[in-house]
């Protein structure tokens, strides 16, 4: 009768403890990692919108500021998506045949509204001002990245918590003079950590970190 | 006194004390002191029938008796609390794992894209985000009180009073508080409805038409409106076109609560009917004969904070005597309470008015020899009374209630007069409203004619009369008799079920229309939303029967109105100008009335008039009807934040009791909770029996609004229907009622023993303080002394944090001594923060959720107690104990000094709750806001994270108006101004009892409070720091009646 456990069995039984103790240890790294990946947070993910609007097209192209179409941002937590009307105020004397903005003009006529998709969201419990932000001289580009770039819009900052609180903690890497927040370009003069320095006193930023800034 | 005196102190007061040793060294930590209770004067009153240590302050009647804390008062979770209903532990693992399963898989998946859905056309005046205010008013007896209502994209979520309206100024009622909750709730009726067919209000207009000629050709015969009262111009010109139509016609106002006493008794005084308008600005001396007027009627907000104003320590210090057989939100108030039967106050104004005529005002002469000379009341007390009332003359009010019957405010009428009173603290006007009386005089000539055969058609636009109506009237069995029978009603209840035709209501906040205050000034009652239900207005309702039925109340309303701006003297400029301004004020200018002048009274006349309306009540049990505080004539009651608010004395929820003295009780062989049978002239009633302290002996109370039997699901059957045994001829106090035990019990939701604060430490100071004036300004006295030990540094092992560097230390200040108790930060509250409701069940396993209790508490014997209101939200404690618990760093200190309570961390542990020693924390134990309807949810705060389960919350100091006004006064570059930031219960307080705003600016209006010899800190020997800060109750005795004379 030959023995019940034979020497391969040896590197057997090593080979499954190895897996199980790699499985315990990175499943739950490997999930850790994948939450942080972009996939995981929806960024570089373009999404298309009902209507084919290109923001190449109207800031690059067009140069109009950031702030004719969401034109809350300086005074409202929201930036607000424009109302149908707003668009009208071009389109309808500038392609005001064209089939591409037909959801436009049934939007207008039918007294419809247009139903963009969500492309930067925080959840429920976050309170974000988007007011306070602009008018301290943040960047429009530095939560949304290269707008003026896409096509269709895409995710470009993770909006975690980290992500806020890094800024909160160190604004002066993102701050700018307040008439340059819509300008995707800009860049500081020489160090940038001590322009940032500048601007804050400047702006007079007062970044706080309490939870209750953000969460009520 | 630094901290080292302290810890001598502290170590000398334990030395000449025996500490109790209960649970261990955490007691022994707190300093429990024994010395001399500062509650109610220098030294307790004691209660012959208690032999062991009184209690300075008491809250239940039970709690004074009981030699021990009441039981269950030590349990902050009581029995059964925790756990899940109807779910065993099997199924809740169960479940349990079946979630975690679906958690996982769900975490993995991308969440699900949202859609944006802009505007098509903006309105000019919006910004996505921010909120909009609009002026309006709200009439629920007929004259307005004016609203600022906050709204959110066209969604009104909160009700504020408007500052420039004169009888709000800027302050509201609980009622109009909860306003929103009533606007969103889903069980108002949705469907115009012939019989049980559903039909379209052009069918309704089709039918009102047909109707209308043929009765047009009677001349209108037949043809009765019954209406609410009303002060609306818009309604009474409707009122005057209909009558051009119908001649024949008739209209009949009918509210349940009216103020026919008053104008019946001033035309007993005056010979007309007038309606007296009373200012406590210049009141050194108020007498309330059993009028709430700090908590009832249409002046109440105006009222409340004009006493309020008087209430400061000092010479010039009102002084309040109340007489009232149950006690009140203003008998709570009072400096001297008399607990007196409904039925005998006429007596005893009589003879105050004999002792007066004594006193040199001869007018009174008359009057004054129709008295007694006697009852059951102390003459001396009266006599004090007289005295001060004889100082004062010009500088006193004597107001009546308005249960009371005419002869009563005849003389109060006259009392005024003869004191000089009139045009100090009292005016006399005509009434405002269409009809000068709403009660049931009308209302029974009315029924005469419909059991005669001669009414065709009626149109009710009353508030559910078939409910609140006397039972004599058999109103139910006269409405089916009418052929047709329109009702216009804001839900499917029990007067709808008796009509043929049914308009649902458009809620007050749907509605366009006009109203007046009591002073006459008018304001525009302007929509915030469109009906949600496809409600129509009275105003509707009453012009199809002039033809304009299809018009609509905004068109209707601005064509009268534009008829009356061409007025002389009225604005200049266009009509649609001034309409704009009217409507962003919520006041039209001018339009106030004044007072009558020449008001003269006879009194001979009056006494021989008076003299068989005072004949001597008969014998027996007295019974009284009460208006409710909270559901007012049961129009509420499907209103969930009223019926779960606790009532201001009683404390109890989601019920009504039939109130009782302990005497009383003790005589009857009845016990709280016993369900007795109040037989009253043949008629039976239920009622469970509750007993209250300062009750008048030998009479019954029984609060009216509830037992309905149709409304929504909220109010339906909740407490018992008093009106069953409410008659046309005593509506509001007779006697002759007996009562039986029927041996059933009955469970109230009374939420006075929850959340004690230290139900072992019965020893340590009174948590709220009342002192009298002399003591108060003397700055050598003993309540100095005592007060100087409750603030101040206290040693603590924490180093305290150092806030003196931060823009603003955010801290709070609430006068004891302002407080009425009316619960109208509690709704304000609630509503700013989306507060869920949990029902009966939930409040009586101690789930309450609202943020600010109040506490109630009684001083002196169960017999003629004096009531302390203390509002206890979350104190901000600078080193808080529940911070130091939390496991997971879900409740931290801010930078400013808030204890912040961080939802999205929160786990649940509930440990925070359980080291609090205020007990001032809520736990989420069910999701009570998973299920709520879809248009509920429109009336949440947006700017507030609604709770879900296993959540723990509490008072955050509105930190999302902060966070908003900090950011406002940023962006433009400076800091928040005092005053410009108040919280939701500080703009909701009528007499401005609390005051909210940064310490480290020493002018705010908080920072004086802090500093203020009255201030001291709740549970300060504990050392928690807290933020909000108390000043004193003070009462303000007649040195001729002081205690112990």
């Amino acid at each position: 009768m030959s023995p019940l456990f034979r020497p391969k069995h040896n590197t057997l039984a090593q080979i499954s403890l190895f897996v199980i103790a790699a499985g315990a240890l990175g499943v739950p790294g490997g999930l850790m990692l994948y939450a942080r990946t972009p996939l995981a947070r929806g960024m570089q993910d373009p999404i298309e919108q009902p209507l084919q609007f290109d923001h190449r097209h109207h800031t690059r192209d067009e140069g109009i500021d950031c702030r004719y179409c969401h034109n809350t941002v300086d005074k409202s937590p929201a930036a607000s998506i424009p109302q149908t009307q707003l668009c009208l105020n071009c389109h309808s004397q500038i392609w005001n045949k064209s089939p591409l903005l037909e959801p436009v003009r049934e939007s207008f006529f039918q007294n419809k509204p247009l139903e963009w998709r969500r492309v930067y969201k925080v959840p429920e419990f976050v309170y974000f001002n988007h007011s306070i932000h602009v008018n301290k001289g943040v960047g429009c580009v530095s939560c949304h990245g290269r707008v003026d770039q896409m096509a269709a819009v895409e995710k470009a900052t993770p909006l975690t918590m980290g992500f806020c609180l890094d800024c909160h903690r160190h604004p002066e890497e993102n701050l700018r003079p307040v008439s340059e927040v819509v300008n995707m370009d800009w860049k500081p003069e020489g160090d940038p950590v001590e322009a940032g320095r500048l601007l804050a006193v400047q702006n007079n930023v007062h970044t706080r970190t309490s939870c209750t800034t953000c969460h009520r | 006194m630094s901290c080292d005196d302290n810890h001598e102190a502290r170590a000398k007061d334990r030395a000449r004390r025996s500490l109790p040793v209960v649970g261990g060294d955490r007691v022994g930590e707190r300093e429990l002191g024994s010395r001399e209770p500062v509650a109610g004067g220098t030294g307790p009153s004691q209660g012959p029938e208690n032999n062991a240590r009184p209690l300075p302050l008491w809250r239940s009647i039970e709690e004074r008796s009981l030699l021990g804390p009441h039981p269950g008062a030590a349990n902050e979770f009581p029995g059964g609390a925790a756990e899940l209903d109807g779910v065993s532990r099997r199924s809740f693992m169960q479940l349990l794992g079946v979630s975690t399963a679906i958690a996982t898989v769900g975490a993995a998946c991308r969440k699900p894209n949202e859609k944006i859905i802009p505007f098509v056309r903006r309105p000019e005046e919006t910004t996505p985000g921010n909120a909009l205010h609009f002026a309006t008013a709200y009439a629920l007896e007929g004259y307005t009180s004016g609203l600022l209502v906050e709204s959110h994209e066209g969604r009104p979520t909160k009700i504020e009073g408007n500052p420039a309206h004169p009888e709000t100024i800027g302050a509201t009622t609980v009622i109009e508080q909860a306003l929103i909750l009533g606007l969103y709730d889903d069980d108002r009726a949705k469907q115009l409805r012939r019989g049980g067919e559903a039909i379209a209000w052009q069918t309704y207009l089709a039918d009102v038409r047909t109707r209308g000629a043929k009765l047009a050709e009677k001349g209108g015969a037949g043809l009765r409106f019954l209406t609410g009262p009303t002060t609306s111009p818009l309604l009474a010109d409707l009122r005057r076109r209909i009558l051009e139509r119908f001649p024949q016609a008739k209209f009949v106002s009918y509210g349940a609560v009216a103020n026919d006493g008053a104008v019946e008794g001033s035309k007993m005084a005056f010979g007309r009917p007038l309606v007296p308008r009373h200012h406590l600005a210049p009141a050194a001396v108020i007498l309330s004969l059993d009028s709430d007027f700090l908590a009832d009627g249409p002046e109440q907000t105006r009222l409340s904070r004009e006493f309020g104003a008087r209430r400061e320590p000092s010479r010039d210090m009102n002084r309040l005597y109340v007489v009232e057989p149950a006690m009140t939100v203003t008998g709570g108030m009072a400096d001297h309470r008399l607990r007196l039967r409904g039925s005998d106050v006429g007596s005893l104004v009589a003879t105050l008015c004999g002792l007066l005529s004594g006193r040199g005002l001869s007018t009174l002469g008359p009057v004054g020899s129709l008295g007694h000379g006697q009852g059951s009341w102390d003459p001396k007390w009266l006599v004090a009374l007289c005295g001060d009332l004889e100082r004062n003359r010009g500088r006193s009010l004597i107001i009546a209630g308005r249960r009371h019957p005419p002869v009563v405010h005849s003389f109060c009428a006259a009392l005024n007069v003869a004191l000089g009173n009139l045009g100090s603290t009292v005016e006399y006007g005509a009434p405002l409203t269409t009809d000068a009386t709403s009660g049931t005089a009308a209302l029974g000539a009315l029924a005469e004619d419909i059991a005669a055969g001669s009414v065709d058609t009626l149109v009710v636009t009353s508030e559910n009369p078939v409910y609140s109506a006397p039972v004599d009237f058999k109103l139910a069995q006269l409405f089916k008799r009418v052929p047709n029978v329109i009702y216009h009603g804001l839900y499917e209840d029990e007067t709808a079920a008796t009509c043929n035709t049914f308009v649902p209501a458009a809620h007050a906040l749907e509605s366009w229309g006009d109203g007046r205050a009591t002073d006459g000034i008018v304001s525009i009652v302007q929509p915030l939303i469109a009906p949600l239900w496809g409600g129509h207005t009275e105003a509707e309702v009453l012009s199809a029967f002039v033809g304009d039925g299809d018009l609509g109340t905004h068109e209707l309303l601005r064509r009268y109105w534009r008829g009356m701006a061409k007025l002389p003297g009225n604005l200049a400029g266009s009509f649609d100008n001034v309409w704009e301004r009217w409507l962003a004020d919520g006041i039209v200018p001018d339009t106030g009335a004044g007072a009558e002048s020449g008001v003269t009274i006879n009194g001979q006349a009056l006494a021989q008039a008076a003299a068989p309306l005072l004949a001597r009540s008969g014998a027996g049990l007295e019974i009284a009807f009460a208006i409710d505080p909270k559901v007012f004539d049961g129009r509420f009651a499907n209103n969930a934040w009223l019926q779960e608010l606790a009532h201001p004395i009683t404390k109890l929820t989601w019920d009504n009791g039939l109130l009782l003295s302990e005497t009383t009780a003790k005589g009857l062989e009845v016990e709280t909770g016993d369900v007795v049978e109040i037989t009253y002239r043949d008629r039976k009633v239920e009622a469970p029996a509750l007993i209250v302290p300062g009750h008048a002996d030998d009479a019954i109370t029984l609060p009216l609004g509830y037992g309905r039997t149709a409304t929504g699901h909220v109010g339906r059957a909740v407490g018992f229907n008093g009106n069953e045994l409410r008659t046309s001829d005593a509506p509001w106090f007779d006697r002759g009622a007996t009562i039986n035990k029927t041996g059933k019990r009955f469970k109230f939701a009374i939420t006075q023993d929850h959340f004690t604060m230290s139900p072992d430490g019965r020893e340590s100071p009174p948590p709220a303080v009342s002192a009298p004036l002399a003591e108060v300004l003397n700055a050598g006295s003993m309540f100095h002394e005592e007060l100087e030990e409750r603030r101040g540094p206290q040693a603590v092992i924490h180093q305290p944090v150092d806030y003196s560097g931060q823009a603003y230390k955010w801290g709070m200040a609430i006068d004891l001594n302002k407080c009425t108790g009316c619960n109208a930060c509690v709704v304000a509250c609630q509503s700013e923060n989306n507060i869920a409701s949990v029902g009966k069940d939930g409040v009586g396993r101690g789930r309450e959720m609202q943020w600010i209790r109040i506490d109630r508490y009684f001083t002196g014997s169960p017999e003629d107690p004096e009531m302390i209101n203390q509002p206890l939200g979350c104190v901000h404690c600078e080193t808080a104990p529940c911070e130091y618990v939390c496991p997971v760093n879900a409740t931290v200190h801010s930078d400013e000094g808030l204890n912040e309570m961080i939802y999205n961390r929160c786990i649940g542990t509930r440990y925070c709750s359980n080291n609090c020693p205020y007990k001032v924390r809520r736990f989420n134990f069910l999701d009570y806001t998973g299920d709520i309807s879809a248009a509920r949810e429109l009336g949440m705060n947006p700017e507030v994270t609604v709770r879900s389960r296993g959540v723990m919350e509490k008072c955050t100091y509105c930190v999302q108006r902060i966070e908003r006004a900090r950011i406002a006064t940023r962006i433009e570059g400076r800091t928040i101004a005092d005053g410009e930031l108040q919280t939701a219960c500080q703009q909701g307080c009528p007499t401005q009892a609390i005051v909210f705003g940064s310490l480290n600016d020493p002018n705010s209006k908080v920072s004086q409070l802090h500093t203020d010899t009255r201030r001291y800190d709740l549970l300060h020997e504990l050392g928690t720091r807290p933020r909000t800060a108390y000043l004193a109750r003070v009462r303000n005795p007649n040195p001729e009646l002081a205690k112990g004379d």
